[in-house]
């Protein structure tokens, strides 16, 4: 065997014996996986946005579809209503999931059945639960306008989705009863791993049972608590099958979010590169104010002295 | 030695090529059949049977796919390059898919184009070329719940006028406090085509088929659009929730006393409703009219056998075959069957009439290139008088006007 030979021999074997190699390798797999189901369609879609894809085939064409969607003056209505929807529905999760999951862990008699009912909006499929909450709004047909009507409250039928504000704040209702449960059965398990010895001891000292909830309870389940609300605000800024069942984004695109109206361009339309434009703005806004979140998450963190 | 191995080697040489010849003749002799509805009519059952036991070899491999996802299959598969052989769809898509080149033209003889009612090849019409055979043709009337009317102490004739059509329904309001009409303002196509029965009706258009020209920005059309508006007054509460199907429900609740619907309604109403079907009522500056809606069958190109697929979609919508289509499904007629079959089903019907004389002063469904974009577009006008949002119906209709420029 020649000396060059030898001296590959060994570098190879280094190679293969460091532990950079290894963990390389024992990563691979994921990384392959995570490139073709995540990086690979990323970068079809920074692509795409650059053409102008469609059924007949496409071209490249510039910056284009960037220079119509910046020039489209419904845009930035359709931006911040996206916002407007993502804060309302994650506080409005946050807040009844906060106090569904103090509730539910009261010390009372029949507590797992209570955990158990909690549970069916995020176990039924949300096309049939969003059908359901069709019905719940119809006004001729429906439980809540009847409830309403029988109150004396309305006059006659009211048709919850017909009208702009009326029909946001339904799709805002449903989204917030979808995504309540998995909220409040999350703080439930970050409570239930809170000390006793904490509660026990402000007790003896005198600490009011509010004083015990924002001085114990709220620092040591924030990392859970923000957690959840970034994960909620990322799968609100995405929802799509609420608002497409209940309004396909209208009356008047009252209800149109930039996720709706990606698909309104991409697929229904089938202009798939500039749909794939509007599909870059919503992962560079989530992106951004994901990094925000994170750097705000670090600060509220070491406010709670959480590591 | 050297004979067997050459033996073996042609055997071998021979068996191949049979096998990719009998494979290449199984591919080619298998048709994808998308038909939009969610099911496959007796009538053009019939019509492939036949046609497979003439075509010894070919199989047709039948998808029935309801509407709301239909379309949106055929033609992101022929985006996909894995085009269907030939697919039913609504006519509308025709233009779009010609223009990309994904369906192949078709030949309509002459003598069978003079078989068609007025209109109807203008709605597969194109770039100067047929895109599709069409296989099924609907009108659109006004149903009356008479018991309703009466109720209200009105005769139960059908409104000859937009204005008599307007009393007729504040009287239903302001006397029994339901509905007098019922209106569809929803994101859904049947809106738009909802609104050009009345467009039709009052002698106006939203683009010229002849010159490709938009022709909406018309006092016509604002003239429509403010009696749509004011329909909104006397009609069910929030017109913006509900399509023609929900209106129809209500109307056989008795929650609406009229709407408008195609030939098949009569079949769908209670049977202890009393109802008659009236002409669309005429606008100030138009005759009754109607929208003249088909669905056609188009050939995909890039299948190999565009021919083979030709021929089966002209024996599904030749003169004979469709008739046994129209009949049974209860569709306006597409053809004028007088001319050629005896004593078809809607000779000598009053209910009929209504549907059949309409058709020459009907319009067609307005050809674009991108026809979600326009139906989107019109929806948005027409929801923006029924919520008084977007100004007077003048700006609405220059602002739809405007921004469909974009799409013919």
């Amino acid at each position: 065997m020649s000396s060059k030979n030898l001296a590959y021999n060994s570098l190879w074997q280094r190679l293969v014996r460091s532990h950079a190699f290894y963990a390389w390798l024992l990563i691979a797999p994921a990384a392959l996986f995570l490139f073709t189901i995540v990086g690979w369609p990323l970068i079809e879609t920074v692509r795409l946005s650059f053409t102008n894809a469609g059924l007949g085939g496409e071209e490249y064409i510039g910056f284009y579809n960037y220079e119509k969607l910046f020039s489209n003056r419904k845009y930035p209505g359709i931006v911040g209503r996206t916002f407007y929807w993502m804060f309302l529905s994650v506080s409005l999760k946050m807040i009844l999931g906060l106090i569904g999951a103090l509730l539910l862990n009261v010390k009372l008699r029949g507590r797992a059945a209570f955990r158990v009912l909690v549970m069916p909006p995020w176990i039924v499929p949300m096309a049939i639960g969003c059908i359901g909450w069709l019905w719940v709004y119809n006004g001729h047909f429906g439980i809540l306008a009847g409830v309403l009507m029988h109150l004396g409250i309305l006059d006659g039928p009211f048709e919850f989705l017909a009208y702009r504000n009326s029909a946001f704040y339904s799709a805002v209702i449903t989204d917030v009863w979808v995504g309540t449960p998995m909220v409040t059965v999350f703080f439930l398990a970050a409570m239930q791993g809170v000390s006793q010895d904490l509660y026990e001891a402000a007790y003896v000292d005198g600490a009011s049972r509010w004083y015990r909830f924002r001085r114990i309870t709220i620092p040591q389940i924030m990392p859970v608590i923000l957690t959840m609300a970034l994960l909620s605000a990322i799968w609100t800024f995405n929802s799509f099958e609420i608002i497409w069942i209940l309004t396909e984004g209208g009356p008047r695109g009252a209800t149109t979010t930039m996720i709706i109206d990606t698909y309104k361009m991409a697929i229904a339309n089938y202009k798939f590169g500039y749909g794939a434009t509007r599909a870059l703005m919503v992962v560079m806004l989530l992106a951004i104010f994901s990094l925000l979140y994170l750097v705000l998450l670090n600060k509220v963190n070491e406010r709670f002295k959480v590591k | 030695m050297n004979i067997m191995k050459k033996t073996q080697r042609f055997t071998l040489i021979g068996a191949g090529l049979f096998l990719l010849t009998g494979l290449i003749q199984v591919q080619a002799q298998e048709l994808k059949f998308i038909m939009c509805g969610g099911e496959v009519r007796a009538a053009d059952q019939k019509v492939i049977d036949a046609f497979k036991a003439s075509h010894p070899g070919v199989k047709v491999d039948m998808q029935a796919v309801p509407w709301g996802t239909c379309q949106d299959k055929s033609m992101t598969l022929a985006a996909a390059g894995d085009p269907v052989s030939l697919a039913y769809m609504g006519s509308r898509t025709l233009k779009r898919l010609g223009k990309n080149n994904l369906i192949v033209p078709v030949t309509i003889p002459e003598k069978d184009q003079e078989k068609y009612q007025p209109g109807i090849l203008k709605t597969v019409s194109s770039m100067g070329k047929f895109w599709g055979f069409p296989h099924a043709f609907s009108t659109k009337a006004l149903f009356i719940n008479c018991g309703m009317i009466e109720k209200a102490g009105m005769q139960c004739v059908g409104p000859h006028t937009w204005e008599g059509m307007y009393q007729m329904a504040k009287t239903v309001k302001d006397k029994l406090g339901v509905a007098g009409v019922g209106l569809v303002a929803k994101d859904f196509d049947n809106t738009m085509h909802q609104f050009l029965n009345y467009l039709y009706s009052n002698g106006g258009q939203v683009i010229d088929p002849d010159t490709n020209k938009v022709t909406l920005n018309s006092p016509q059309t604002v003239e429509t659009l403010e009696f749509y508006g004011k329909l909104a007054s006397v009609a069910q509460e929030g017109p913006t929730a509900f399509e023609r199907s929900q209106v129809k429900d209500l109307f056989n609740d008795e929650k609406v006393a009229m709407y408008i619907d195609g030939p098949w309604g009569g079949g769908q109403h209670k049977k202890t409703l009393k109802t008659i079907a009236v002409p669309i009522p005429a606008g100030p500056s138009g005759n009754n009219g109607t929208l003249l809606i088909t669905d056609s069958i188009a050939v995909f190109k890039g299948t190999g056998h565009e021919d083979v697929a030709m021929e089966l979609a002209r024996a599904l919508s030749s003169g004979n075959a469709q008739y046994e289509l129209d009949s049974s499904w209860g569709l306006t007629p597409i053809m004028k069957y007088e001319t050629f079959i005896d004593n078809p089903y809607y000779v000598n019907s009053s209910y009929w009439k209504v549907f059949v004389d309409s058709i020459g002063s009907g319009g067609p469904e307005p050809m674009f290139l991108e026809y979600k974009s326009v139906e989107s577009l019109m929806n948005n006008m027409i929801q923006g008088i029924v919520m008084g949002e977007g100004g007077s119906a003048a700006d609405l209709v220059a602002t739809a006007a405007a921004e469909l420029e974009e799409f013919k």
